[in-house]
């Protein structure tokens, strides 16, 4: 109503400034605006009070126009004023209407709420009245709580009474319980020490039963070992019982065999008993037979007799004759038949007595044979229990002998690798002597051949020598030719007397030539000796050097003989040219003249070259004696350093190798030695042991770690001694991970094996 | 046991690894081989220091880390005695490259030498070493030429196999850097 109302307000105010036009200003603004106005102008007008006039003239209009304007303001504030208080009248119009309105409104509601507030007052009397009996009632509830409530308090002062008394008797509980609780936890500190022993001592336990199990684990393997071994003998034993009931059995059938032959045997002997009865059937009968015979023949000698008595009757001797003979043939019959049948009983007789002895025989062995048999019973029975008894010594002594032969093979197995590598290493030592030999004994064949041509050039040397002094030898003999030439001229006629003086002159001449040439010739002479002695003293020395050789001495022995030959060739020529020279005589002077400076040039030519090579050969043999003499230095210490191995290694061959050097292999390959067996030699290399566990030992790890292989070759690790060092290594090197748990390899090893590796 | 080690070894593994591929630079392993007096501790030393050193027989071994062009190298310089040649193969595994090492003047035992560098790369285990053969002491008047050694080497018949001879002189210093030059190289280019 009253917002209506507000709004209403609103709009006229809005709809009554609008008439307003341009002095749009809020009236508030303008009533301040006007108030500051005035008030300048009452500031201005009091300082301007003691100027000129012109000043107060001025000031005047100024003022008059201020006035004009504030008339102009006044003016129109007048007119709102009027719009102000029309809108007033408007709003006094309103507000009697809405008074009135309002005014019956309120009435209205006066009513209501008298009627409203008649209907609460009845609703509240009725609902003290309710809420009257309520509260009465609850008050007799509280007083009845009150009640039990003292009661309860009552109580509670007992019960705090008792409580106290409690707390009491509590205070000393808990004294005791301390106490308790001390003597508790002094028990229980003992217990805990007590625990730690137990502790210690499960440990101990535990460690012993883990011993104990190893030992278990290894009795076990043993235990299985002899239960194999234990079946062994079972099977064994099996199989003697099976031979055992083999044979009883047999021995069953031999007693049944041997009973089947004395029943036999006792039938046989009852056959053999009625046989006899039928024998002495039979011989009764054939006594029988005989009586009747020897009766028969008394009957015929009766009947005979009565023949003879009585010769009537001969019809009747003649059948009596004719029976007789009948008679006779029946008793020849019957003895034929007889004896038959006594030969057939005695052939059956002796072949039952001999089946008879083979039965028994047979019966004899046999026994035998079950004798054997129940003694081999008894003895392998005897051996079963032996063995069975045996069983467990067996067992030990199998396990003694199996570990004995263990180390035995490991033993062999070490021995024989010791003994290949020394083997290997003395088969190296031998091929590398022999490859020196052989080295030595080609020097050795090659100073000889140097010797040989020293000896071949010297030869050479003497040879020409030789020719050298055949050639003086002729040139005597030619000078003498022409000695007796001149003898034979001077003899001759004067009529060739100028020619003579000439040739006189000429001999003269070369008279003085040839003494020149002797003398020359003498010279050669010499020089010659003193090749000979210094061919002299280098034979001595060929022979000092070649003192070994035998065979270059004989050589020697020859030489002497040899350059005779070579002389007397040379001379031949010479007395042929001896017979020319006769025949043709100035030829010969200019043969001579001209043979004579070319020869003794090429001789002194010759003699110079001869003197040098001489020089050289000197030279070489000196060179060559060094040689010899450093050949033989380096002999000695090779024999020295041979002798020091073989007395390392004393063997089967010691010098033999070096007398027969094997040429079936010549410029044998230097022996390789970095791939060679790093097994044998560990003496050699304790030098290089020491060096390399004592870098082992100081170096970095890393290097260390390359290192490892070289200390297990050196001291013969086994594999898992190796690889345990290894992880041991690894394990320092990197910054993780635990220390590897050392195996059994801390155990000496003797069972395990030891592998060589390769 | 071994199932933890083994976890433990791959787990070593797996870690080098990283720090292999971290840091960059594996150890390279180099052995020194040849004869007794072809020169080899004097060619370590040189390439360790830079200096010559007076050396004995080795007896054992010699072994340096050199650092050459950024690269770690764990040199082994072994003995080339006739006694202690046969422990030679117990270096073998793991290793990357061989110096061999020959006297240019020794002509009587080059045949020797030839014969044990034929026996080493015969090794499975060096199978896939890469091989620099010195000609040392090449300062010497009566030395060989490299290639003179290399065929009584027998260098030019190998097989599968990288291979160079560089004429050296330990003493001297001259064609080491040449030769570790080229190892270097090769070694990269096969990694």
């Amino acid at each position: 109503m009253f917002a209506k109302l507000k709004k209403k307000i609103a709009e006229e105010s809005a709809v009554a400034q609008r008439p307003g036009g341009a002095t749009r200003i809020p009236r508030s603004v303008s009533k301040e605006s006007v108030a500051s106005m005035g008030a300048d102008s009452g500031d201005d007008f009091a300082s301007d009070g003691s100027s000129s006039r012109e000043d107060l003239s001025s000031q005047l209009l100024r003022r008059n126009e201020q006035i004009r304007k504030l008339e102009a303001r006044l003016s129109d504030y007048a007119e709102q004023v009027r719009n102000l208080q029309k809108i007033k009248e408007k709003l006094e119009i309103a507000l009697e209407k809405h008074q009135d309105s309002s005014m019956r409104k309120f009435q209205e509601q006066n009513e209501t709420f008298q009627a409203s507030r008649a209907k609460m007052a009845e609703g509240l009397t009725l609902a003290l009245a309710r809420k009257d009996q309520e509260w009465s009632e609850k008050v007799d509830q509280l007083e009845k709580e009150k009640r039990f409530l003292t009661a309860q308090l009552q109580e509670m002062k007992n019960q705090s009474l008792n409580l106290f008394q409690k707390r009491d008797e509590m205070d000393e509980l808990e004294g005791f319980q301390q106490q308790e609780l001390s003597k508790v936890k002094h028990m229980l500190l003992k217990k805990e020490e007590s625990l730690g022993k137990m502790e210690q001592e499960l440990e101990a336990r535990t460690r012993e039963l883990s011993h104990t199990q190893e030992e278990l684990m290894i009795s076990n393997q043993m235990s299985s070992d002899l239960s194999q071994k234990l079946e062994e003998l079972q099977r064994h034993y099996s199989t003697l019982e099976e031979q055992r009931d083999h044979v009883t059995a047999s021995k069953t059938g031999a007693e049944n065999k041997i009973t089947a032959l004395e029943q036999k045997e006792q039938e046989l002997q009852a056959f053999i008993r009625q046989l006899s009865i039928d024998l002495q059937k039979v011989t009764a009968e054939a006594q029988e037979k005989e009586n009747f015979i020897t009766h028969l023949q008394e009957k015929v000698t009766s009947l005979e007799k009565r023949l003879e008595q009585n010769l009537s009757g001969e019809e009747h001797v003649q059948e009596l004759l004719k029976e007789k003979i009948v008679a006779e043939q029946n008793l020849e019959d019957t003895r034929q038949k007889l004896s038959a049948t006594r030969n057939i009983q005695a052939t059956t007789i002796g072949i039952l007595e001999t089946r008879v002895k083979e039965l028994e025989q047979t019966l004899q062995a046999s026994e035998e044979k079950l004798k054997q048999s129940s003694e081999i019973v008894a003895s392998q029975e005897a051996q079963i229990q032996a063995l069975s008894s045996a069983n467990e010594e067996s067992r030990c002594a199998q396990q003694q002998a199996l570990t004995v032969q263990q180390q035995c093979t490991e033993h062999i197995h070490a021995l024989e690798a010791q003994i290949a590598a020394l083997e290997r290493a003395q088969a190296a030592n031998k091929t590398a002597t022999e490859h020196e030999m052989r080295e030595l004994e080609q020097e050795n064949a090659a100073l000889k051949e140097s010797r040989n041509e020293c000896e071949r050039s010297l030869q050479h040397h003497q040879l020409e020598l030789k020719t050298l002094k055949g050639g003086h030898s002729h040139r005597e003999l030619v000078s003498d030719g022409f000695d007796s030439l001149l003898e034979g001229w001077a003899q001759q006629p004067r009529s060739s007397l100028p020619k003579a003086a000439n040739l006189t002159a000429v001999i003269d001449n070369k008279e003085q030539s040839l003494q020149e040439k002797t003398e020359v010739i003498l010279q050669k002479e010499q020089e010659i000796l003193q090749l000979k002695e210094g061919h002299d003293s280098a034979l001595l020395q060929m022979h000092q050097l070649q003192s070994e050789l035998e065979a270059l001495r004989s050589l020697r022995a020859e030489e002497p003989g040899a350059p005779a030959a070579p002389e007397d060739l040379q001379r031949l020529p010479g007395r042929e040219q001896d017979v020319t020279l006769k025949a043709m005589k100035a030829p010969v002077f200019q043969l001579s003249a001209a043979e004579g400076t070319p020869n003794g040039e090429v001789g002194t030519m010759d003699l110079g070259q001869l003197q040098k090579e001489k020089q050289d050969l000197e030279q070489q043999l000196i060179e060559k004696n060094k040689i010899i003499k450093q050949m033989q230095q380096r002999m000695l210490e090779l024999k020295k350093t041979l002798q020091k191995e073989l007395k390392i290694r004393p063997d089967n061959e010691p010098f033999e190798v070096r007398e027969k050097p094997g040429p079936e292999m010549p410029n044998l390959a230097p022996s390789v030695t970095n791939n060679a067996d790093l097994t044998d030699a560990r003496e050699i290399n304790f030098e290089y042991l020491k060096h390399v566990v004592l870098k082992f030992m100081s170096c970095r790890e890393s290097e260390a770690f390359h290192l490892i292989k070289a200390v297990s070759v050196l001291l013969n690790f086994s594999q898992e001694e190796e690889n345990m060092l290894k992880e041991t290594l690894e394990y320092k090197m990197s910054w993780f991970g635990s220390k590897p748990a050392p195996k059994g390899s801390i155990r000496p090893s003797i069972s395990n094996p030891r592998i060589p590796w390769s | 046991g071994s199932a933890r080690t083994g976890r433990r070894f791959i787990m070593g593994g797996f870690f080098s690894s990283i720090f292999s591929s971290l840091f960059g630079t594996r150890e390279m392993r180099i052995l020194i081989l040849g004869l007794d007096g072809a020169g080899k501790t004097t060619i370590l030393y040189r390439l360790q220091v830079g200096e010559v050193v007076t050396t004995i027989p080795t007896i054992g071994f010699n072994v340096e880390t050199v650092t050459y062009k950024n690269l770690k190298f764990q040199v082994w310089d072994l003995g080339g005695q006739t006694s202690i040649r046969p422990y030679w193969r117990c270096y073998y595994s793991n290793t990357d490259a061989v110096i061999y090492v020959v006297d240019s003047c020794d002509r009587d035992r080059i045949g020797i030498s030839k014969s044990e560098l034929v026996a080493m790369l015969e090794e499975e285990e060096l199978r896939k070493a890469i091989l620099v053969v010195f000609a040392n002491k090449q300062d010497m008047e009566q030395a060989m030429t490299p290639s003179e050694m290399a065929n009584s080497l027998g260098l030019p018949a190998l097989k599968d196999r990288k291979w160079q001879i560089f004429k050296t002189s330990a003493t001297k210093g001259t064609g080491l850097d040449e030769a570790m030059e080229w190892l270097v190289e090769t070694l990269k280019s096969r990694q």
